[in-house]
């Protein structure tokens, strides 16, 4: 196990990110850490947060996952997928909003489904689940707006320069949604194990995981067709993360949260992207070792 | 009422929204952080907090103070910062550093303006790459420094970003030295010259990856570093190397017989450097060192800020849109 934490820094060192990682074995429990308690910004990893509060709630009965809720185009959380990019009115179910918040990670989804069940509510249950380093402190939506004012009037445009990397509130975890590497390993656990939510509404929350669309970060260390990988990415100006589960067909499966910060500033590293599932196969491959 | 101590507790709280992990997070119980920020709401004569059995909420009047208090703090710790230089030393001390690559004209015109401006204070002055410098920060072993981007900024301050433009050096028999601007294409055949990757992963790709995009991709990168064994490649190996002209001993009017360096046409690469330093840790004398470095940079070295923003196409897995 020694050399995997000097692979995994050279893996991360040489695609030019600082990285931190945790897996863990669900069934045994056998982990790899590689700065797992390392306090991370986690974006839109968050949305997972979200999407087990709802299903909690729906399993209280305090809503119905088939409600309908209209999602007209004004006042959308902007974002470059799903309702977030639409410009018609929408009327959909609270599972489908739930589908598209977690597959294409749409931000006006997430914040429909964060205002239906409330911030309080998602903090609850991460603190039930035993994540004491994890919070929400605000919705995608006003992230999103904490950068708008931090870059200033170039916009986006600015996010490419240090000087605006080095001022933003949505880069510093203690201001921001934040957890740890090892925060959420477990509450990848609890919900493969049915701790999190009762098993129908667990397996609706690992279907929706293991449809999102992105497969450049952890999917890309595991080219198998006979593997599954379930997960949901986080990005930010030089942050990219991704944390799921990998199953082998032998039943092996393993929770993997990957966090990284690249050195450069731009928006398109296939590197950067690349090395989340590199190094989450790295600690993957270490746990199924004889 | 100690007011600095008092404002960490209100930060802490701020931050945590709970007293519990705020006290962890300080080192201290939780009775007396209450206490505390019960006697800072009576001091200053507003509620910070909604205080539940369950949690604690930030009331908008504290939310229009907490910016303030972060100042206050980052203020007091570069106060403490300037006492502890101006401590150690009789008339303090400043540990700064200088990548390798930076020429000596610069050292020379830095050291100079920076004496000008603060001759009571004594500057102590490191070679160290933009990663040993980062490592320098985080264990408080060194102040201020230039450094080379990109690199992770996280925690830092930086001064301007200026871009130093790279040009070509190449044997003065060879057609390219005829000209007056190298095309980046017309180096195809030519080795590559860089210094070893690992000392910079992320300067290294981009200068590959924009090569590439300008036409020349080299078969071979051969890595090297020193002046002389640079020009030994260039002179006798097939190889070019793609340098600032500051480096150079043209740029002082010497004339190296079989060596010429040539800007590339459309100025395609650069370096870009600025000075950095910790996160709340600038005071005056980072400041001068800061000025002094980046006055240097643009009389010595040609140094210049970015002119023209390139376009950003976010795509659709940036997950974010502004």
């Amino acid at each position: 196990m020694s050399d995997v934490a000097g692979r995994l820094r050279a893996a991360f060192t040489d695609a030019g990110v600082t990285g931190w990682l945790h897996a863990v074995d669900i069934d045994s429990g056998a982990q790899v850490d590689a700065g797992a308690d390392q306090p991370v910004c986690t974006a839109s990893v968050h949305k997972l947060c979200v999407l087990v509060t709802l299903h909690e709630q729906a399993a209280a009965g305090l809503l119905d996952l088939t409600e309908q809720v209209e999602c007209p185009p004004a006042g959308r959380t902007p974002g470059p997928t799903g309702l977030a990019a639409m410009l018609d009115p929408v009327r959909l179910s609270l599972r489908d909003a739930a589908f598209l918040m977690m597959s294409v990670s749409d931000n006006t989804a997430a914040d429909l489904l964060l205002r239906r069940v409330g911030l309080d509510a998602v903090n609850r249950t991460t603190d039930r689940l035993g994540l004491t380093r994890t919070r929400a402190v605000h919705g995608f939506g006003e992230m999103l707006a904490t950068m708008r004012e931090d870059a200033g009037p170039a916009g986006a445009q600015a996010l490419t320069d240090p000087h605006v990397i080095t001022r933003l509130r949505a880069l510093d975890p203690a201001r921001t949604n934040r957890s740890t590497p090892r925060d959420m390993t477990r509450l990848l656990g609890t919900i493969w194990r049915d701790e999190a939510c009762p098993p129908e509404q667990g397996a609706a929350v690992r279907r929706i995981l293991g449809l999102q669309v992105w497969p450049h970060r952890l999917a890309s260390g595991f080219p198998f067709d006979d593997v599954h990988v379930a997960g949901k990415t986080g990005s930010l100006p030089t942050l990219r993360n991704e944390v799921g589960v990998v199953e082998y067909p032998d039943g092996g499966r393993y929770a993997v949260a990957v966090f990284t910060r690249t050195a450069h500033t731009a928006a398109t590293l296939p590197a950067a992207d690349a090395v989340i599932g590199t190094a989450a196969r790295i600690a993957v491959d270490a746990l199924r070792a004889p | 009422m100690d007011l600095v101590r008092h404002l960490e507790c209100f930060v802490a709280v701020a931050e945590e929204s709970h007293f519990g992990r705020a006290a962890a997070r300080l080192g201290m119980a939780q009775p007396p952080l209450s206490q505390r920020i019960a006697r800072l709401e009576r001091e200053l004569g507003v509620r910070l907090f909604e205080r539940t059995s369950r949690q604690v909420t930030i009331t908008e009047a504290g939310t229009l103070l907490l910016a303030e208090a972060r100042e206050l703090l980052a203020r007091s710790e570069s106060f403490l910062a300037t006492a502890r230089r101006i401590r150690d030393g009789e008339t303090g001390l400043l540990r700064a550093a200088l990548s390798p690559d930076i020429s000596g004209e610069t050292v020379a015109a830095l050291l100079a303006a920076f004496r000008r401006h603060h001759a009571g204070l004594e500057l102590e002055l490191h070679e160290l790459s933009t990663a040993q410098q980062l490592a320098g920060f985080a264990s408080h072993d060194l102040d201020v420094g230039l450094i080379h981007h990109p690199c992770d900024v996280a925690g830092l301050e930086l001064g301007p970003v200026l871009r130093r433009d790279l040009g070509v050096l190449l044997p003065r028999d060879t057609a390219q030295a005829g000209l007056a601007e190298v095309p980046l294409a017309s180096l195809t055949g030519y080795d590559l010259i860089l210094f070893p990757r690992d000392s910079a992963p992320a300067v290294y790709d981009d200068l590959l990856t924009a090569c590439a995009r300008g036409g020349y991709t080299p078969a071979a990168v051969r890595h090297g570093q020193g002046a002389s064994f640079v020009r030994g490649l260039v002179l006798s190996a097939g190889a070019v190397a793609l340098v600032p002209r500051d480096t150079q001993p043209a740029a002082t009017g010497e004339r190296d017989p079989d060596l010429v360096w040539r800007p590339l046409a459309g100025a395609p690469l650069a370096w870009r450097h600025s000075v950095a330093w910790p996160k709340g840790r600038g005071d005056a004398a980072v400041g001068a060192f800061a000025d002094a470095a980046t006055q240097a940079l643009r009389t010595t070295a040609g140094a210049r800020a970015e002119t023209t923003a390139r376009p950003l196409h976010l795509r659709p897995a940036s997950e974010f849109w502004l």
